[in-house]
């Protein structure tokens, strides 16, 4: 018991939680929405982007915090864009070589990883100041971060729209189903309703924030 | 002057590894990438005349059960047992290209199979074209006299298809790519060298 409330205090405790919640990527900092608006109309494609990106956030993060004493302050956002773009072409290459069903089916997305601010931000506000184990699990818990969040709203989206689950049929064929939910709109209002349960959850207000 | 040189040096060296470890992981997936798009049209070639075949062994089926036909710069595959023939068709959907294969049967008419093999139609609402379900409603039907892809579709009528709903001109987009590819294919066909 004693050890657990030691945990609290942690870095590595406090990392996960800022991943997870406190800062979630998505709810909290509303960050790579575009993506998490796009691809959640199935669990499928939100699963694998979720992979995807996980996979460039940890990569990118190591990467930099290895060369971190090394970049000019100058040309430090080039060198973010190059690593992750890097990646990203890597990940693309992968995808198409070993999953093609994966790869047709996420199409330009894959691709607009690179301009996911997520990535982006943790690389300028974590990974260039901190040593590299810390960089990878702050890396891991942003990727999970996003991942979950994106598989809810795809699991909501999913249900309404095509009455099914990973495919599985949940719903009777006789309920009607929402176009509205698979088209980005629907994405807008789960993710807005899916933000105001977050915050409030989390007691998370911007009002706290300002005051 | 020697902080601006650290800084071009720097990037000559980002530079150079990042290009130096994207062509040797191009360099080592391009085969498997491309053997994977080939799949990707010989096997649904091979699935529309209902011919087993492995991952293994997809490329010698297909040489042994289709005939490739090259007119001009069309490519036509017949099925040399019962004389089906296919071709891959490709044009631009609503948000991007949209690419599959279609088979007939040996009149060269009546649909016998249609597959998407690529699009970037809107998740859900137009990239239902790619769905099995959905294209399976064009077997059958006759292109002879172009095809018509509608909301009402006549069921009594062999040229007339169900649309996608909410995805109007993903559908419109989709009967042209049929019939201007057809139309192609089928005046090249018929006025091939020693053709019939």
């Amino acid at each position: 018991m004693k050890k657990l409330i030691r945990m609290r205090y942690t870095k590595w405790f406090n990392i996960s939680r800022d991943g997870l919640s406190r800062n979630n990527p998505i709810v909290i900092s509303v960050l790579g929405i575009c993506s998490a608006l796009a691809i959640t109309n199935r669990v499928d494609n939100a699963l694998a982007m979720g992979a995807a990106v996980t996979f460039v956030i940890i990569g990118s993060s190591l990467i930099i915090s290895m060369i971190r004493n090394f970049i000019p302050t100058r040309v430090r956002m080039i060198t973010y864009m190059v690593v992750i773009a890097g990646l990203v072409i890597i990940v693309q290459f992968m995808l198409q070589a070993f999953f093609p069903d994966l790869y047709s089916a996420l199409g330009a997305y894959v691709g607009l990883i690179i301009t996911n601010c997520i990535v982006m931000g943790r690389s300028e506000a974590f990974a260039a100041k901190n040593p590299v184990k810390f960089t990878f699990f702050d890396g891991l818990a942003n990727g999970i971060g996003y991942t979950y969040v994106l598989v809810l709203i795809a699991i909501v989206r999913e249900i309404l729209a095509f009455g099914t689950v990973l495919n599985y049929q949940i719903l009777p064929d006789t309920f009607p189903t929402w176009q509205v939910m698979a088209i980005a709109p629907g994405g807008f209002f789960v993710l807005g309703l899916l933000i105001w349960v977050m915050r409030d959850l989390t007691k998370n207000y911007d009002e706290e924030a300002t005051a | 002057m020697s902080r601006n040189m650290k800084t071009i040096v720097f990037v000559l060296i980002l530079g150079t590894a990042f290009s130096l470890v994207l062509m040797s992981i191009q360099a080592l997936t391009a085969e498997r990438i491309e053997m994977n798009q080939r799949f990707a049209v010989q096997s649904a070639i091979l699935d529309a005349f209902e011919e087993t075949y492995t991952i293994a062994n997809f490329a010698d089926v297909f040489d042994e059960t289709m005939e490739t036909v090259e007119i001009d710069d069309l490519v036509i595959y017949v099925h040399e047992e019962t004389g089906g023939v296919a071709f891959e068709f490709s044009g631009f959907g609503v948000w991007g290209p949209i690419r599959g294969i279609i088979a007939f049967e040996s009149d060269f008419e009546t649909i016998l199979y249609v597959r998407v093999l690529e699009q970037e139609e809107t998740p859900g609402l137009g990239g239902v074209v790619a769905e099995e379900s959905y294209l399976d409603n064009y077997v059958g039907a006759s292109m002879a006299d172009g095809l018509v892809v509608t909301h009402n579709a006549d069921p009594n009528l062999d040229n007339e298809v169900d649309a996608i709903t909410g995805a109007t001109r993903t559908s419109e987009s989709f009967q042209s790519i049929l019939n201007n590819t057809y139309e192609e294919h089928k005046t090249a066909w018929d006025n091939r060298e020693g053709g019939d």
